[in-house]
């Protein structure tokens, strides 16, 4: 082999190593982690990163639908999800979740009594609690008088002064409500009875909206809005002369939970990651960073009165009780629910 | 009315340089067909696919085999949604060229600042399509702009319901899609022959005649162009109907959407989009030829 020959193999062989090393240092321990937006304040994810030496990959959805629709191919390279409870025994089903070894949660201890066996998951398998929330009515304190419950939706007082979320769950929802029925109702004579019910108040609202509409009730525009928990003390937190109504009839109550799917090699990072969320005081910054409801109890116990400012997050059980956690949309009128969806928008 | 449009070389020059070029179109021509059809052909194959399988329980599509996604779109529900929606697209495609050709007409004759006034028009395009429909939101809700200076000059007591209907829909639409008329209008005024205009003169048209039975078939092909352009998105936009529209109307674009994201029925929303496209190739066929031909 000529001299010549042999610099040039060095140098090839000097670029394969600079292209290996490169390669090495992207393959240190990595996690990917997909979540709903606004749901773990960055900093806490740095501190992850930092006292784990685990770089995550962090990305955001804004729909059960959506976070199904990417990791439904089996092979979609996350490795941690947040879906919320109804959406667990559908994803088990489907094969896409991977059963989880609680034995390796130190800090499992810290959720509350009522998240540690719940009704979605009793033994969890297959997820770990992490927020939860209720929907219920987010309104003008200027608003006289103020609603209650559903039913003052369905009046005219607030014509064209408030709005219903964009969800056929819980639009639906709140009509069974009024009618006396459960949010949950799911047999065919309750959806075409909430449907006409809805109906009835489309003329009064304003629009169907999700949580863009906090702008417009922090602005005034709209007076009164059905939205979720979560959504709603961000509005009050920017405007103090908000307030929330858990509705009277009863609402729907959900939760969602970090879970691992099934097509992840890394299981075992991931359970060092939903280990670090259990943490106490990772969980109660969570909270003070997002405003969300914790479904750990230690957290809690270490906000202590901070939470008592927050009655919008952490209502008193009496009021809680009145919730009811929503339920899996029932297969075989899903078709239904859906068309009488379309013929609600488009009547 | 043949040579106005007609670009110098179009012919071609002789039969040997023909197939020469011909070589040479298709080895052009090549990567870009390649391309399309990858990128192209190949999802609107499995689209189509889609339409005949059945839903999963939770999206996605299994077996078996049916013609029962094609059977639903027969169902008045739907074909009332679709109705509608061409309404939208055909209302919105009118006012764009009410107003798009005297804006092209005006720009073609402004002289120097022909460059500026384009500029202008293509201006929007610069910010994210989302944040201006945002914006509109800011002028038109009631503590938006609008109202705010009408209250303020006495000349409201109410805030006007200006959004959250049918008409601020149009507004969004046409706000959006004006662009698209306006180019190819202005591109067809710009070639137009002068020289037609001043024999048209001197052959006693008033102004007026002049714009009515010359400059208006003359520019032809850009308002058949530009009305195809703004049509086809208005037919399927969904962003607007609902952010504007508050979700209390149902366009075809915001069914489809529906399908493949809350009601989870892939097979469903896969028909309706291939329907769509259906009709508007049909509706189409003819224009396109019309177009080519002026």
């Amino acid at each position: 082999m000529s001299e010549a020959k042999k610099e040039k193999m060095n140098r090839r062989t000097l670029l394969l190593g600079v292209a290996g090393a490169a390669a090495c240092g992207g393959r240190r321990l990595r996690l990917n982690v997909l979540n709903w937006s606004v749901y773990i304040p960055p900093e806490v994810l740095r501190q992850f990163e930092r006292e784990s030496g685990i770089h995550l990959r962090y990305s955001v959805y804004e729909s059960n639908e959506e976070m199904l629709a990417r990791v439904m191919s089996g092979n979609s390279g996350w490795d941690v999800v947040f879906p919320t409870h109804y959406y667990v025994q559908p994803m088990r089903e489907m094969g896409l979740l991977a059963r989880l070894d609680t034995r390796r949660l130190k800090h499992l201890d810290n959720l509350e009594a009522s998240f540690s066996r719940p009704v979605w998951d009793s033994q969890l398998e297959w997820c770990i609690p992490y927020m939860w929330g209720a929907t219920g009515i987010l309104y003008n304190d200027r608003l006289a008088p103020a609603p209650t419950g559903w039913s003052d939706l369905w009046l005219d007082r607030y014509q064209g002064r408030f709005t219903m979320l964009d969800d056929p769950v819980e639009v639906f929802g709140a009509a069974l409500k009024t009618l006396g029925r459960p949010w949950n109702g799911q047999s065919e004579s309750d959806l075409r009875a909430a449907k006409v019910q809805a109906l009835r108040q489309k003329p009064l609202l304003r629009a169907y909206m999700n949580a863009e509409v906090r702008d417009q009730v922090v602005s005034g525009d709209v007076a009164a809005a059905q939205l979720w928990a979560t959504t709603a003390q961000q509005a009050i937190d920017a405007a103090p002369h908000l307030r929330f109504a858990y509705p009277k009839e009863g609402f729907g109550l959900y939760a969602d939970n970090a879970a691992v799917l099934r097509e992840s090699r890394r299981l075992d990072l991931a359970l060092r990651f939903i280990d670090f969320l259990l943490r106490a005081d990772v969980n109660a910054s969570i909270v003070r960073g997002c405003r969300t409801a914790t479904a750990n109890g230690a957290a809690r116990v270490l906000l202590g009165t901070e939470l008592n400012a927050l009655p919008t997050l952490y209502p008193a059980q009496e009021t809680l009780a009145r919730g009811e956690w929503m339920a899996t949309p029932t297969v075989g009128l899903q078709r239904l629910r859906d068309r009488l969806w379309t013929e609600l928008k488009s009547a | 009315m043949q040579p106005a449009v007609k670009q110098p070389g179009d012919q071609g020059a002789g039969d040997a340089s023909q197939t020469a070029n011909s070589g040479l179109r298709t080895l052009f021509l090549t990567p870009t067909a390649a391309l399309l059809l990858a990128l192209l052909g190949a999802p609107l194959a499995i689209v189509l696919a889609y339409t005949f399988r059945t839903r999963g329980t939770y999206g996605g599509v299994t077996a078996p085999w049916t013609l029962e996604n094609w059977q639903r779109l027969a169902d008045s529900l739907y074909a009332g949604i679709l109705f509608n929606s061409f309404a939208v697209a055909a209302v919105s495609t009118a006012i764009c060229l009410l107003l798009g050709f005297p804006l092209a007409l005006f720009i073609s004759r402004a002289g120097r600042r022909r460059g500026l006034y384009l500029h202008l028009v293509i201006l929007p395009f610069w910010t994210s399509f989302l944040v201006r429909t945002y914006a509109w939101m800011f002028l038109l809700r009631d503590t938006g702009l609008i109202n705010t200076v009408l209250f303020k000059l006495g000349l409201i007591s109410q805030p006007l319901p200006l959004l959250y209907n049918y008409g601020a829909v149009l507004l969004g639409l046409v706000y959006t899609y004006l662009p698209f008329m306006v180019l190819p209008v202005y591109a067809t005024l710009e070639r137009m022959d002068r020289t037609l205009l001043e024999a048209a003169a001197d052959l006693g048209a008033r102004p007026l005649q002049v714009l009515w039975r010359v400059v208006l078939p003359l520019s032809k092909p850009g308002l058949w162009a530009g009305s195809i352009l703004v049509f086809i998105p208005c037919l399927g936009a969904f962003l607007i109907p609902d952010l504007l529209g508050g979700g209390k109307t149902i366009l075809v674009g915001t069914l489809v959407q529906n399908q493949f994201t809350a009601s989870r029925d892939w097979p469903f929303g896969s028909a309706l989009s291939m329907a769509l496209m259906g009709v508007v190739l049909l509706l189409m066929l003819p224009l396109t030829r019309k177009s080519a031909s002026l």
